[in-house]
């Protein structure tokens, strides 16, 4: 009898402290947020002095295959949305890092917070999908004239 | 700094040679990527034959203003530890290929080098 006694408690005790574990492992990390360092948007992104122009024609240079990706899919668009995509993302780097770092954990903790991406889901992938081409473009950006409005310019087939 | 550029116009120079005198093939990109291979050039067929295509429409949009810009711009893009005389192959492999009326300008600039 004591020896049944005991084999239950001890299964009791092994439940209640991997029960125990489990919600330690749910509730121990102070997490204000989904976003991380680098997802949804690359710190080297959040933390550049660039503007959109000097970037993208950084990357035009240096991730040359990505931004003519990108340039294709843009032109792939109505115009009105290309423009609320020029217009967002000019938007963006007239933000601070602090506010840029904001909006990153409003886009990843919501969905629908990007209404441009509701029209166009890759509209800023040359600027935030790749922290390699980020990366890239980044170390170089400010070697580019600011708000160079022709490096949007850019012939692609059709 | 002298040297790589001339040595790399000549290398420029003997790529399109080579295009003048190798048969064509139907497939642009299949013949280019054989004939970077003839100077040990690897790397995804797609990828260089696009780097090779986006070479051309910098020269013609003027984003780069010569062939000297376009080494430039491929020493960045091509594998790492591509050497100049590399750089310069891939340069006279592609123009010729993929954007002819710039041949021209390339030849004359490799002799003006040499």
């Amino acid at each position: 009898m004591n020896i049944y006694i005991s084999r239950w408690a001890g299964r009791a005790l092994l439940m209640v402290s991997t029960v125990a574990c489990a919600a330690g492992a749910l509730v121990a990390p102070q997490a204000g947020a989904d976003a991380t360092d680098d997802y949804p948007i690359p710190h080297r992104q959040i933390e550049t002095h660039c503007d959109a122009e000097q970037y993208l024609a950084a990357a035009r240079d240096t991730s040359p295959i990505y931004f003519e990706r990108y340039m294709i899919d843009k032109s792939n668009r109505p115009p009105e949305i290309q423009q609320m995509a020029v217009d967002r993302i000019h938007w963006f780097y007239s933000l601070d890092a602090a506010g840029r770092r904001q909006y990153s954990e409003d886009t990843a903790t919501n969905i629908y917070y990007e209404q441009v991406a509701t029209r166009w889901g890759n509209w800023a992938k040359v600027f935030f999908n790749n922290k390699g081409v980020v990366a890239r473009a980044t170390d170089v950006c400010a070697d580019y004239p600011p708000a160079d409005m022709t490096v949007w310019n850019w012939p692609v087939p059709h | 700094m002298k040297r790589p550029i001339v040595a790399g116009t000549l290398a420029a120079l003997t790529a399109i040679s080579m295009v003048w005198t190798a048969p064509a093939h139907a497939d642009v990109d299949t013949d280019f990527a054989d004939a970077l291979h003839g100077y040990g050039i690897y790397g995804q067929r797609d990828f260089n034959a696009w780097l090779a295509k986006i070479t051309c429409k910098r020269l013609t949009t003027g984003v780069d203003a010569d062939a000297s810009a376009s080494a430039v711009f491929l020493s960045r893009n091509l594998a790492p530890g591509s050497s100049t005389e590399q750089i310069w192959q891939f340069l006279g492999a592609a123009i010729p290929r993929y954007c002819p009326p710039h041949t021209p300008a390339l030849i004359v600039m490799a002799q003006e080098e040499v």
